[in-house]
């Protein structure tokens, strides 16, 4: 299995299609065209040569826990140190802290590249930047001078413990407390679990970020506060205990630790009883991370499954012998093959563009200025659930495309895309499922701003019809943006009436949203490649997105219909008729 | 883990109530005897065998595998017995000829019996059902004295089968293996060659394991003309069944796959093997397909039985779990939460499992009962008729029913939220031995391009037209036939626009293939739904048969739209673009 960094492809979607020039001088940035290259080729390089190869070997050994120390697969300390020696985790971090300040896009096509060479290696290193954001956004002047400098250097990593036993989705519901300490420090104590690099041997520390409750807090989610808790408190353990890693379906690299709080010594992060603000900061960023996870499995899937339909040679076309001098022609001829790859591509490259743009708005939300950076804000809060719903459930449709094209062969795990498909399965639940995605998208992005993003992102849609009027995509274009918001009205109208029409529609209408999502930047991306016919590159993304609208797009109509009728056919059963023996 | 629970009282609704067995039964011979008290009581006793003895072992043999050691391989600890026990109960020849020690049992019936088989255990389940396919294919093409001698050793559960088609570099292209099948001095042949990916090649359950090998003989012509059939057993037994000399082949290695972890698939190296020829010389393919067509049937039931069981365990789950207050109504007072089965897209998650699997369980006794009257029917029309019927359904019942397999287990696992990604909780599991039954028996798009190809396109939508025919003629309620009409017209048009098309576009075939596939299912369903709910008296069908109505049924309508975008976007880029 080879890997190879889609430079190409990161590079038209960056400087083509969404100007991160002019975007980069416009949030008074002096990240230059020439800056970004030099960080995505040297990043390309060291994802190709220190991290593509633990991928498979770090899948099949896991990761080990014996008597509450975690060790990482062999080879994963090595290239930490290396990815810390190379400056890689300090990119977008806080200059006042030793980061280098640039912008958050960047350290996220770093991140799809590490990504994409080795999900569960790269996993370590991205929980940090969660707890660095949290840490800054919210944090004391002495907490940030405490632990940014390491976090930010790499030295330390980060995680975030929300989960426990009995709450995922219910975050409300946690049982963590925290007691507070004459010197103004807390002692947590509980369990959380499903804690992603909550132990591990690649730093000197762990800072973990950690939901627990106030004495006298109020119930539920109004009662959360959020704390600082490290591993190792002036080099002493600080009892949090690793009991267990989890056993799991896939990114085996990744350790999934239950962690046990046992009076640890805690810090407060912003306010008390202001948790579930502060960990939105995490969280939103988080999601973005994590559909640009399911981008990096489709790069791999569709790399693999290509080179394979180009080499293995089986039954001959139906319009008659391609290779007539082989015994057979290559299976890159059969249609639906080519459904395969071509869904795979428009999925991908798609995604991809998706989360630049999410990473574009999440700029300007931290550095722009004035209306910009209001509307930027509103807008990325529309598109996270979206690119993290939307992104990774069409991620998982293209890896399984990538299995099936290698036949019985991708069934096993030598030819290393069943990992893929089992690495992929976690992104449509951690960072809240699809289906909590969709509740948001719906309940708080569109019915209860009364769709004001939704409105500003569909006016973006009759612009680029209007843009290209006459061509082939424009009529689609302007359908899809009057039908996305008589959609969107229509839910909202029924809601007030029967609360339960939100849930009921919610998932339909978060696919329906990502469809329109993408067709629109397909439509756009066409619209920059046809200028410049002369080059297979761009003539490709013509006709991947002419395939978008011809054979994906269909499926928007499905989900249209599905969501508007209404919540009676699921919530007329009761709950023991669910059961049928 | 929650306890396998048998669907009896579904099984028993789908033969009685909505494909009136009694009446059906009491017009063939062969099956007269078959009164309601007998079929109750195979029914529970395959159950019971099911949850008490195979599906305890479901999780262990994941975890543990399959071994190899120097060409032995070992099952996962407790199958010995657990095979043992189905060979002892008779479930292996339940579907068998009469004449050579089967039951000659209703495939209407025995389609459900292997639906609670692979949902109790894939993994254990693999070993027998290969071995019921090789049955089949001899009892229809092998002279009288291989009959004689193998037929009452499958049907007893005293040897198994296994089918060797696919080499490293032939796999749906048949026509390209290798192995050579060499005439000896005793009329017999010798075969030499590599075969992978042989589910149950290899194993240590039973003392005697017969391939059915593709081969060609000298001079054969070729291409997939030049393929022959020939039966190879592990050990080559006297005219007595007395088991002799060790045949020359072996296991040479056995796979690390994504799932099926408990069964074995071997590679198998053939090394001057004595093989009988089954068959005529250049037939093979032929008499493989008959295996093949009973092989796709049952894989498409093994993606029904596993998606059984995560709905089983993904409702339970569901019911237990409290996390979030549902919107309204339904609140439980004195607590923190609701169980999430008031939440309406859990509803949803668990509706689409029940009703794609209680549509995937009618469907494919529908198949059977086809199988049946194309077998048993007195009347030679009514043969012929079904005949048709079971070779259009065939491919849409392997195909249709694995992807809503994996469909439906992923959605029990998606209720589950991070617990489904953790392997103790079972669920994952379904999910990864789902996964191969897409793949193996003809890849899901060689199904789909077989239904179009040859079963639609080839007699001009005939069939299809027969069998629209016979959905508008059945009654459904009428809250259903509005939509019911819609989608049979709408399945009819585009049957006519691809048979138009088709000529002047050699590849819209395959362009089509996949969607045209997922249409005809979600109407087939559609159908079954509509009967379930008219013919059942309790709530629960009518619930199901309104929620896919409402929200499953209306995908054909993007199916049809990308049907309709042709195949110009698909073959446009030239191979090199891609």
């Amino acid at each position: 299995m080879d890997y190879q960094t889609p430079l190409r492809d990161m590079r038209f979607l960056i400087n083509d299609v969404l100007d991160f020039d002019g975007h980069y001088e416009a949030i008074e940035s002096d990240a230059s065209r020439e800056l970004v290259d030099t960080i995505l080729e040297q990043c390309a390089r060291f994802a190709e040569n220190e991290l593509f190869p633990l991928r498979a070997s770090g899948d099949k050994t896991g990761c080990s826990w014996n008597d509450g120390v975690v060790t990482t697969p062999a080879g994963f300390a090595e290239a930490y140190a290396t990815y810390v020696q190379g400056g890689w985790p300090s990119i977008a971090g806080n200059p006042a802290f030793g980061g280098q300040g640039l912008p958050r896009s960047i350290s996220l096509w770093v991140e799809e590249i590490m990504a994409s060479a080795n999900m569960a290696w790269t996993m370590y290193g991205s929980l940090s930047r969660a707890a660095i954001n949290a840490i800054d956004s919210h944090g004391s002047d002495d907490l940030k001078a405490t632990f940014l400098p390491s976090l930010i250097s790499g030295e330390w990593t980060g995680t975030m413990c929300l989960t426990e036993p009995h709450c995922g989705s219910d975050v409300g519901l946690l049982n963590t407390r925290a007691e507070p300490h004459a010197d103004g420090s807390y002692r947590i104590s509980g369990t959380k679990i499903f804690i992603s690099s909550g132990d591990h041997d690649l730093a000197d520390n762990i800072v973990h970020l950690v939901l627990a409750r106030l004495p006298d807090s109020p119930a539920g989610t109004k009662g959360i506060s959020l704390f600082v808790v490290p591993k190792l408190l002036d080099g002493a353990l600080n009892g949090v205990v690793c009991g267990a890693i989890e056993d799991k379906m896939g990114i085996h690299g990744n350790a999934t630790c239950t962690l046990h709080f046992e009076d640890s010594c805690g810090y407060l992060v912003g306010h008390a009883n202001d948790g579930m603000r502060c960990m939105f900061t995490m969280m939103n960023e988080a999601r973005i991370l994590v559909g640009t996870q399911g981008v990096c499995l489709m790069e791999l899937g569709y790399q693999v499954s290509l080179q394979y339909a180009t080499e293995r040679l089986q039954m001959r076309s139906a319009s008659g012998p391609k290779s007539p001098d082989r015994p057979a022609d290559p299976i890159l001829v059969h249609p639906d093959v080519r459904r395969m790859l071509l869904t795979q591509k428009a999925f991908l490259e798609g995604g991809r563009v998706m989360t630049y743009f999410a990473a574009q708005l999440s700029d300007i939300a931290h550095r722009g200025s004035g209306d910009d950076r209001a509307s930027a804000e509103r807008l990325l809060d529309l598109m996270t659930p979206i690119v993290k719903g939307f992104v990774t459930e069409t991620a998982f449709e293209a890896v399984n495309h990538a299995l099936q094209i290698h036949g019985g062969h991708g069934f096993i795990r030598e030819t290393g895309v069943e990992q893929l498909v089992r690495d992929a399965r976690i992104t449509l639940i951690y960072e809240g499922t699809t289906q909590i995605q969709a509740l948001d998208l719906l309940g708080r992005k569109v019915v209860m701003n009364q769709g004001k993003a939704l409105m500003s992102f569909i006016e973006m849609i009759r612009a680029e019809a209007d843009l290209q009027s006459g061509g082939p995509f424009a009529s689609a274009l302007r359908e899809l943006a009057d039908q996305w918001g008589e959609l969107a009205l229509g839910l909202g109208g029924k809601a007030t009436g029967d609360v339960d029409e939100i849930g009921a529609a919610s998932v339909d209408f978060l696919m329906y949203s990502g469809y329109a999502t993408m067709a629109y930047f397909w439509a756009r991306i066409a619209r920059v490649a046809s200028a410049r016919e002369d080059d297979a590159f761009m003539r490709g993304k013509v006709k991947t997105a002419q395939f978008f609208f011809d054979r994906i797009l269909p499926r928007a109509n499905a989900h249209h219909r599905a969501a508007l009728s209404g919540a009676d056919s699921l919530m007329d059963v009761s709950a023991s008729e669910f059961g049928h023996h | 883990m929650l306890p396998y629970m048998p669907p009896g009282n579904d099984i028993e609704f789908v033969l009685y109530d909505l494909f009136d067995a009694e009446t059906e039964w009491a017009q063939i011979p062969a099956f007269d005897s078959f009164d309601r008290d007998t079929v109750r009581a195979i029914v529970t006793e395959c159950g019971k065998l099911a949850r008490d003895v195979m599906a305890p072992l479901s999780q262990s043999s994941d975890e543990e595998g399959a071994h190899w050691n120097d060409g032995v391989v070992t099952a996962p600890e407790g199958f010995k017995d657990a095979y043992a026990a189905l060979a002892a109960g008779g479930w292996l020849g339940v579907s068998g000829n009469p004449e050579f020690g089967g039951q000659g049992l209703p495939k209407m019936l025995t389609a459900s019996l292997e639906e609670m088989f692979w949902g109790a255990n894939t993994n254990l389940w693999l070993y027998a059902t290969l071995t019921v396919g090789a049955a089949i294919c001899v009892d229809a093409h092998a002279d009288e004295d291989t009959r004689r001698l193998y037929l009452p050793k499958f049907y007893s559960g005293e040897w198994t089968g296994a089918m060797a088609l696919t080499e490293a570099h032939a796999g749906t292209d048949l026509g390209l293996i290798r192995t050579r099948a060499t005439p000896r001095s005793d009329g017999h042949y010798s075969i030499t060659g590599t075969k992978i990916f042989i589910t149950s090649g290899e194993h240590d359950l039973v003392k005697n394991i017969v391939h059915l090998v593709l081969a060609k003989v000298p001079d054969a012509p070729a291409g997939s003309r030049g393929i022959s059939l020939f039966l190879v057993p592990k050990y080559i037994p006297g005219d007595d069944g007395l088991l002799g000399e060790r045949n020359g082949f072996e296991s040479a290695s056995i796979e690390h796959k994504m799932g099926i972890k408990g069964s074995a698939t071997s590679v198998i190296n053939y090394g001057d093997a004595i093989g009988y020829l089954i068959g005529e010389p250049n037939q093979g393919l032929a008499c493989m397909f008959t295996m093949m067509n009973y092989e796709r049937l049952s894989v498409g039931i093994q993606g029904l039985g596993l998606a059984e069981r995560a709905y089983q365990m993904s409702s339970s789950y569901a019911k237990e779990r409290v996390q979030g207050r549902v919107p309204e109504g339904s609140r439980v007072a004195n607590t923190d939460a609701d169980a999430i089965v008031g939440h309406p897209d859990v509803r949803r998650m668990l509706l689409t499992q029940r009703a794609y699997n209680e549509g995937g369980r009618a469907f494919s006794m529908y198949v059977g009962l086809q199988l049946d009257r194309a077998k048993y029917a007195p009347i030679e029309a009514v043969r012929e008729k079904a005949s048709g019927f079971v070779d259009l359904l065939t491919p849409v019942a392997k195909a249709f029913i694995t992807d809503r397999g994996l469909e439906c287990t992923l959605l029990g696992q998606q209720v589950f939220g991070g617990h489904g990604y953790i392997r103790e909780w079972g669920v994952e599991q379904l999910v990864r031995d789902v996964r191969i039954a897409q793949i193996y028996e003809g890849a899901n798009g060689i199904q789909a391009l077989d239904l179009v190809l040859r079963k639609v396109l080839r007699d001009g939508g005939a069939t299809v037209g027969e069998l629209i025919d016979d959905i508008r003629q059945t009654e459904v309620p009428e809250r259903y036939t509005a939509a019911m009409d819609e989608a049979l017209n709408a399945w009819q048009e585009v049957t006519r626009w691809l048979c138009d098309s088709a000529p002047s576009d050699s590849n819209l075939p395959g362009a089509a293939s996949v969607d045209y596939l997922d249409v005809t299912g979600h109407v087939l369903y559609a159908w079954m739904w509509a009967r379930m709910a008219g013919v059942s008296g309790s709530t629960d069908k009518r619930y199901v048969a309104d929620y896919y109505f409402a929200k499953l049924l209306p995908r054909y309508y993007s199916l049809v739209a990308s049907i309709r975008g042709g195949s110009a976007s698909l073959m446009e880029p030239s191979s090199d673009w891609f």
